[in-house]
């Protein structure tokens, strides 16, 4: 028994010996994911999107790099929506697998514990949907393919006051999250400065469930509005407590929102809500028609604005990577900083000497269980 | 007034639901003195097992409700029988570690065979609005769910003090060396108090899956805060489980109500260090008696 345990071992270990090696003229290209976990749908999307441009761009012979066409291999793995495994998935893709550059991670608490990893391996990390701005702050190799936060933030709270007519609103968000905390502050500091009045604002935990002491706290104050920036796995629940506590107020989100399982869990109880976004799934612009049509196609499902966004960070860095002509992290690098007016499916994006792009957003309303174009805001 | 109602209902579904895990904690402890870490998992494998008769057999809730007591009381079963009676006379670490892995199996067996997205159980419960007054406003299945969990603790109190497997259980607790010379079959208890503990685990289960939602790594956070409660009550005590239960759920939704949001785990962590210092084995536990 004791010598088939050793056996046992030695196999295993001898397993994850002979797996490490393989090597080829692919141009490798690390994908962080929260494949499981949390938001593990948003995961799939971001897979999804990834694998389509891997195919396009292998179907098309490549990325050409002077006389030679080199075949891209996305290397996926999963950080499961924890910025701790997230280190541990950038320090594998960077130095196990060699990594060309890094897409990801989505989640801003997640990117940011990428971020320092990438920076000082000196390899170009584009986060699509990251829009904490603390991600990209004085870093020179990270780079977002979305707006930020303090932007998002403006937009929502001149949507309340001049589109909703609300004096009072209300806030319930996850502290223990960048992405969430961030938002709420400056939704909190814009709508004051806009003569709003902020009546709650309220906290709770990651994986929390139970939001119903805090939502009778905020109904005790009868708010006009109620701002929840939080992830679409969480929403519904929050969505759905608060009607069952008989609060009357319009409900607000971020782009956090944006994925399928939102209206599959909400159901009726999201009519009414909205949030601002990346690009609207009915709009009209060709990239995002082509893309949203592509993406249906091959997955039978519509893409969140994290798939948009992971396929335009890959066609960003593909770009980047003919424009360098040398298979390098550091030209890659400069080419990213130096992209002018790409025309993504979510917007054009240029970047002006700091990681992120100038962008606008859109603001989404749930009619009939459909995400809805409302309005769009430039900056 | 009514937003104190509210915030006392908010509370006692809360607790119903703490108090339906911890008593698995509890009792469990009683009759082997193993805290079985893995009883948070099998309170989400109990939501799942719930979530799918509710969902591919659309089975109504009276039927759903049994059955998943019935299967997660199966699945608790087998675990001990699998992994732990072999360990019962080992040290006692390697049982908790056993449980441990169990709990993580479990997690990750739910998450590759139904996938790791958060998801909700049908609404079955009657979700009628009831208004009373100026504001008190009452989802129906709120009420449903903390009179028929107040229910299932009655019925387990009878149980364990009126029946004679109830009476050997509690016989086993207070001495398990004796027992098996009394002509008690040691094994048939242990069985059927993992059956019970899981049973309940399940119906708390398919309540939090109506109130709240489920995902594969529920277990693990809920399973700690019922452990919690369960020490606070005093472990090993069935009284104590629920009072314990009730009472953290108390702290953590007026806190929030009251104080702030952000100081509830902070808060109600640091009155069970506060209450422990005071009394060491729970409130309604027996203090340890070391023989000599």
């Amino acid at each position: 028994m004791r010598k088939l345990g050793f056996l046992l071992l030695a196999l295993v270990l001898l397993t994850f010996a002979v797996s490490g090696c393989g090597s080829s003229n692919e141009l490798k290209i690390g994908v962080s994911a929260p494949l499981t976990g949390d938001i593990s749908a948003l995961g799939q999307s971001t897979k999804n999107a990834a694998l389509l441009a891997q195919e396009e761009i292998n179907a098309a012979g490549g990325i050409k790099i002077g006389d030679k066409s080199y075949p891209v291999k996305f290397i996926i793995e999963d950080d499961e929506n924890k910025p701790e495994s997230t280190a541990t998935v950038f320090q594998k893709l960077i130095n196990q697998d060699k990594v060309l550059a890094i897409i990801g991670s989505q989640s801003s608490k997640c990117s940011n514990a990428g971020a320092p990893i990438a920076e000082s391996a000196k390899i170009p990390q584009i986060s699509p949907w990251s829009t904490n701005p603390n991600v990209t702050k004085d870093r020179s190799y990270v780079f977002r393919a979305c707006f930020i936060d303090p932007f998002q933030g403006k937009v929502v709270a001149s949507f309340a006051k001049d589109k909703l007519k609300a004096k009072t609103a209300a806030v319930l968000y996850d502290v223990a999250s960048d992405y969430n905390k961030g938002i709420a502050e400056v939704f909190r500091d814009e709508f004051i400065k806009a003569g709003g009045q902020i009546v709650a604002f309220e906290t709770y935990m990651t994986k929390d469930t139970d939001f119903s002491a805090q939502l009778t706290k905020i109904k005790g104050t009868n708010p006009d509005m109620l701002f929840l920036p939080n992830y679409f796995n969480e929403v519904p629940l929050q969505v759905q407590q608060a009607q069952k506590l008989g609060l009357t107020a319009k409900i607000v989100g971020s782009d956090g929102w944006d994925n399928p399982e939102l209206l599959k869990m909400g159901g009726p109880a999201m009519e009414g809500t909205y949030f601002t976004n990346h690009y609207s799934p009915d709009s009209d612009r060709p990239a995002s028609k082509d893309f949203i049509a592509k993406y249906q196609k091959k997955y039978n499902m519509m893409p969140d604005a994290a798939a948009a966004l992971t396929y335009d960070a890959a066609y960003l860095l593909f770009q980047a990577i003919e424009k360098a002509g040398k298979v390098d992290p550091a030209a890659i690098r400069d080419a990213i900083a130096t992209t002018k007016d790409f025309s993504g499916v979510t917007g054009d994006i240029t970047y002006n000497g700091s990681g992120d792009p100038v962008k606008g957003s859109v603001i989404i309303k749930i009619e009939n269980g459909k995400f809805v174009f409302d309005s769009a805001v430039n900056p | 007034m009514e937003i104190i109602i509210q915030q006392l209902l908010n509370a006692a579904q809360l607790g119903a639901v703490y108090s339906l895990i911890a008593l698995g904690y509890t009792m469990v402890y009683g009759v082997l003195r193993l805290i079985n870490f893995a009883h948070g998992d099998i309170f989400m494998v109990g939501a799942f097992i719930g979530f799918m008769l509710a969902t591919t057999l659309n089975m109504p809730l009276v039927l759903m409700m049994p059955l998943t007591m019935l299967l997660t009381a199966l699945v608790g079963v087998a675990i001990e029988r699998v992994a732990y009676r072999k360990l019962r006379d080992a040290q006692r670490v390697s049982l908790v570690i056993t449980a441990l892995g169990v709990g993580i199996f479990l997690e990750n067996f739910v998450r590759i065979v139904v996938g790791p997205q958060t998801r909700q159980l049908p609404a079955q419960l009657p979700d009628s609005v009831l208004k009373f007054g100026s504001g008190l406003i009452i989802t129906e299945d709120k009420i449903w769910i903390i009179l028929i969990s107040l229910a299932l603790m009655i019925i387990l109190w009878l149980f364990v003090q009126k029946t004679l497997m109830g009476t050997a259980m509690r016989a086993v607790a207070d001495n398990s060396e004796v027992i098996p010379l009394m002509g008690i079959n040691l094994n048939r208890v242990i069985a059927v108090t993992f059956a019970i503990g899981s049973a309940l685990a399940a119906a708390g289960g398919v309540f939090y899956g109506q109130a709240y939602s489920i995902d594969p790594y529920m277990g693990i956070d809920l399973g700690w805060k019922a452990f919690i409660a369960a020490v606070i009550g005093g472990i090993g005590s069935i009284e104590g489980a629920v009072l314990g239960s009730f009472m953290l759920a108390g702290v953590e939704v007026f806190t929030v109500a009251y104080l702030s949001s952000n100081l509830k785990n902070g808060i109600a962590f640091g009155l069970l260090i506060l209450l422990l210092l005071i009394w060491p084995s729970g409130i309604m536990g027996k203090p340890l008696l070391k023989k000599v």
